[in-house]
């Protein structure tokens, strides 16, 4: 009976962390401008980050074959050919952490072509941080029940 | 939770005894693996539209991590057609045993093979070459005709399927990793067995073959090393053998203490890990030390490579078991507190597949109709355009998969400690370092 | 043997050899082009041939990266040639003659050595010589330095130029801009009342009279396709492949007898005053026409057709002269 309770408590616990809503840290939204070099086969810089609803701006410069840049998430693309710089501008009013990459096959490592786009913070890295370490304590707790 | 059995009823039996349905699965397996080998060594060297890279490294991956091995065990074992022309020239017939059998040198592989060693090093010859296979076709092609063809050889010399069971680099962690399937093939009665004579399901008889795997059927506990390849189910003569379903990893109860088994649990955890971080992550240095072989940053990468694999991550877990005190030799505790790092293990590299895999799944309609990049249009699917699918739902898959593998491993390293009398808490915490690592380079 | 033996054998036996024959079948059935960045080789094949007035039908695949095709000094649209996927393209010639296909998606350092040619077999004609261009006929030595001893403070202006110009006889044709580098315009123009900074807008406005919009407009696009990425997008010599041409200069020991600025550098700033007005239209053309003789410029001849490299030079001068509003 005891150990149903400490289950159920546990799942409920786990919802909390999974589910929960986050305050948003009330930032203006601005509007930021990046020059991302785009070659084989990583970006320069490969990790941005901007706070949520600010206005992205992307300027790809390929600094030897023709790359794309892709967000994942945002669903948006575009691609720039060496001496032609491109630019990409968005909304980031999704947050958390997007991989973006390459999508104009540029070469053998095209498909690990990657970088790190975070909107604000990373609130799903640390839910499961929460959930792991909620885990933990299940099964801990639940061992030193039985001993 | 009892097991169920599934070959109960005659319809799941005699499909599985009978020998055409597995003939007809064969020969689609062989010729599309034919076919990847030649596509990638004539086709077009680019691997997202080459029919060998998007069938083996994104369809067949994809299906052997996400599907076949946590729900089957070895089931791809039961269908690869590696072993398969090597063996019909061993065995002299395709189907049934003849009378008369081809002499062939039949031996027996030799003592000190008879492990998983080989398995490791074959597997990490591939995987610290791993961005150049699986971006380069020809590179796949070649690698696949040498399995092919190494098989082959080996079952001109060696008895039964040495390639499958000892060097296979595939064969060596889903083997390890169908401890945790719900799926299992087992005797039924042990009695029976003590009385059987001439025990026909490891020494053939005129139904079938001895097993090719090398394993006695009556003596199997857990899934290692049974191919799923159904010849026992053939030669039994007393119907003793059965296939059963049973709950997921019911065979991590009783830990293996077997050394070459634990440090394949430490191959698959380590390489999962550097996989993430080189592949997945925004570091291009990575990519292009691991990506260009032969050159300093290569050999570099390839030590760091093998050091966390050999030295950083069994020594870690080392000292963590040192803590606790027990009769037992550290040797003992090692291997059967490292069958925790199973659950943990698959999980990473399902978390890691998903990630490429839905990235990239959309290559697979493209390479469908243009299989060798030749122009071709067979489905129409040609064009079809590079998507990436559910990423939504991506990063929380990958989460519950890790956190799910978490609590797996802890219960698994609960079961395992008690076996060796004790404390868990090490390896729980050691687990709970790794997902977070796995956590941090994933999402 | 059993029949169930046999026909399974049958089986396995026709399963194989399709397996292996269908796909080496249609791999040699199908000549493609190859697409490869020129480290990796280039065009394979590089030299195709037709018969004059005949369809020649080219499958076109790119090995690594995207590339693109064209044919030199022919009304031909550029298309495409994608990795892995085949872009099938009928061309036919006229008239015989050796015809030079190129890319056109900027595929590396050496992207504009990716070319190709294509012999055009026929009638018996005689070659007709072309005539020679501006830079011959004119006697220049179009690798001797050409800076302006002087230069404007600020930037000339055809604008104001066209105001001061209506007084003036001056000499709008195109022989004479052609042949005269802004800075020796200037110094023709010395005989007359205007300051220094108002001769310079003279001759920024004599420039603009040899241009129209729409030539600029090509100019740019042909700048952008073909230039920017060594000489950068404002013309300041700081394209995405400056550094790796000086590198490859600094590192070789390519040197044309003795010229130790015949290696490859830094590309030319074409926002540099002293450099550009001390330049004629004529010395550029030859410059693009002729390549830059191991500095890594690369030759234009057989690509560009004529129109177009007056066009580019009259996009250049407008780093230096400002033309419109």
């Amino acid at each position: 009976m005891r150990t149903r309770l400490f289950l159920l408590l546990f799942v409920m616990a786990g919802l909390v962390v999974a589910f929960a809503p986050l305050p948003v840290p009330a930032a203006t939204p601005q509007a930021q401008t990046f020059r991302m070099e785009a070659g084989q086969f990583a970006y320069s810089p490969s990790e941005l980050h901007v706070n949520p609803g600010d206005t992205v701006t992307i300027q790809l410069v390929s600094t030897d074959v023709v790359h794309g840049l892709y967000v994942d998430g945002y669903d948006i693309s575009i691609e720039a050919d060496p001496g032609q710089t491109m630019t990409l501008t968005f909304v980031a009013d999704k947050p958390g952490s997007f991989r973006f990459r390459c999508n104009v096959t540029c070469g053998a490592m095209h498909p690990f072509m990657i970088g790190k786009l975070t909107v604000g913070t990373n609130n799903l890295l640390f839910r499961s941080v929460g959930l792991v370490a909620l885990a933990v304590m299940g099964v801990i707790i639940s061992i030193k029940q039985k001993t | 939770m009892a097991k169920i059995e599934l070959t109960r009823g005659p319809f799941i039996k005699n499909a599985l005894k009978s020998r055409y349905p597995q003939l007809a699965v064969f020969v689609i397996m062989l010729v599309g693996y034919i076919f990847a080998i030649l596509a990638g060594l004539t086709g077009t060297p680019v691997g997202s539209r080459n029919f060998s890279i998007v069938f083996v490294w994104i369809a067949w991956w994809a299906i052997l991590i996400l599907v076949a091995v946590p729900f089957f065990g070895r089931g791809w074992c039961a269908v690869c057609p590696i072993p398969l022309p090597g063996e019909w020239l061993q065995r002299g017939s395709v189907l049934a045993p003849h009378d008369k059998r081809p002499k062939w040198l039949n031996l027996r592989v030799p003592k000190i093979f008879r492990n998983i060693w080989l398995q490791n090093i074959s597997f990490l010859l591939l995987a610290l070459f791993s961005s150049v296979l699986l971006t380069s076709p020809n590179i796949t092609g070649i690698v696949l005709a040498v399995m092919l063809f190494g098989a082959i050889g080996l079952s001109t010399i060696f008895e039964r399927r040495a390639f499958c069971r000892y060097l296979c680099p595939v064969g060596g962690f889903i083997g390890l990793y169908s401890q945790t399937a719900p799926i299992e093939l087992r005797i039924k009665d042990k009695q029976v067995c003590a009385t059987c004579e001439g025990k026909p399901c490891y020494n053939g008889s005129q139904a079938g073959y001895g097993c090719p795997w090398d394993v006695f059927p009556g003596g199997l506990t857990r899934n290692t090393y049974c191919g799923l390849c159904m010849e026992c189910i053939r030669t039994c003569p007393h119907d003793n053998i059965a296939i059963n379903l049973r709950p997921f990893s019911a065979d991590l109860a009783k830990p293996s203490t077997r050394l070459d088994e634990a440090f394949k649990a430490f191959i698959m955890l380590g390489s999962a890990m550097i996989y993430a971080g080189v592949l997945l992550g925004p570091w291009g240095v990575l990519k292009d030390a691991a990506y260009n072989v032969g050159t300093n940053a290569w050999f570099i990468y390839a030590v760091i490579f093998l050091a966390i694999i050999f030295v950083i991550l069994p020594g870690l877990f080392t000292l963590g078991i040192l803590q606790t005190k027990s009769i037992l030799p550290l040797k003992r505790r090692f291997a059967s507190l490292a069958t925790a790092l199973i659950p943990i293990g698959l999980m990473f590299w399902v978390a890691f597949s998903l990630s490429f895999v839905l990235t990239n799944a959309s290559y697979i309609l493209a390479a469908l109709s243009d299989p060798m990049g030749l122009g071709w249009n067979l489905f129409g699917t040609a064009n079809a355009a590079w998507q990436p699918m559910l990423t939504s739902v991506l990063a929380p898959a990958q989460t519950l998969a890790l956190v799910g593998g978490l609590i797996w491993s802890a219960r698994t390293a609960q079961k395992a400690a008690n076996e060796v009398k004790v404390s868990s808490i090490p390896v729980i915490v050691y687990c709970l370092i790794a997902t977070l690592v796995m956590l941090w380079l994933l999402l | 043997m059993k029949r169930s033996e046999l026909l399974s054998r049958i089986l396995i036996m026709l399963a194989i050899v399709g397996a292996v024959g269908t796909p080496l079948y249609v791999w040699s059935q199908t000549p493609l082009v190859h697409a490869q960045m020129s480290e990796n080789g280039g065009w394979n094949p590089d030299i195709l041939r037709v018969e004059v007035g005949k369809p020649l039908h080219l499958k076109l695949t790119s090995d690594d990266v995207m590339h693109g095709f064209a044919i030199g000094q022919m009304d031909v649209d550029a298309v495409d040639v994608e990795p892995g996927k085949v872009t099938q393209v009928t061309l036919t010639f006229d008239k015989p003659g050796i015809y030079t296909f190129y890319c056109t998606r900027w595929c590396g350092l050496n992207h504009w050595r990716m070319r190709g040619t294509i012999e055009v077999n026929g009638s018996n004609s005689e070659p007709q010589p072309a005539s020679a261009p501006l830079y011959v006929s004119l006697n220049l030595d179009i690798d001797a330095p050409h800076d302006a001893p002087s230069v404007p403070n600020d930037q000339p202006s055809a604008i104001r130029g066209q105001g001061l110009a209506t007084e003036l006889p001056l000499d709008l044709s195109a022989e004479y801009y052609r042949s005269h580098s802004p800075y020796q315009a200037f110094i023709d123009l010395s005989n007359t009342s205007l300051t220094e900074a108002q001769r310079w807008d003279v001759v920024a406005y004599l420039w603009r009279s040899n241009t129209t919009k729409e030539s600029l407009a090509n100019g740019r696009q042909r700048y952008t396709q073909n230039c920017a990425a060594c000489h950068g997008e404002n013309g300041a010599g700081d394209g995405v492949f400056a550094d790796d041409l000086k590198a490859a200069g600094d590192s070789s020991a390519q040197t044309m007898a003795g010229a130790q600025d015949m290696k490859m550098q830094t590309p030319a700033n074409f926002s540099n005053p002293t450099r550009i007005l001390g330049a004629s239209p004529a010395l550029l053309q030859g410059k693009i026409l002729r390549g830059g003789m191991g500095t890594g410029m690369p030759m234009w001849g057989a690509i560009f057709a004529e129109e177009q490299i007056w066009d580019l030079i009259a996009y250049i001068y407008s780093f230096q002269f400002e033309y419109h509003k």
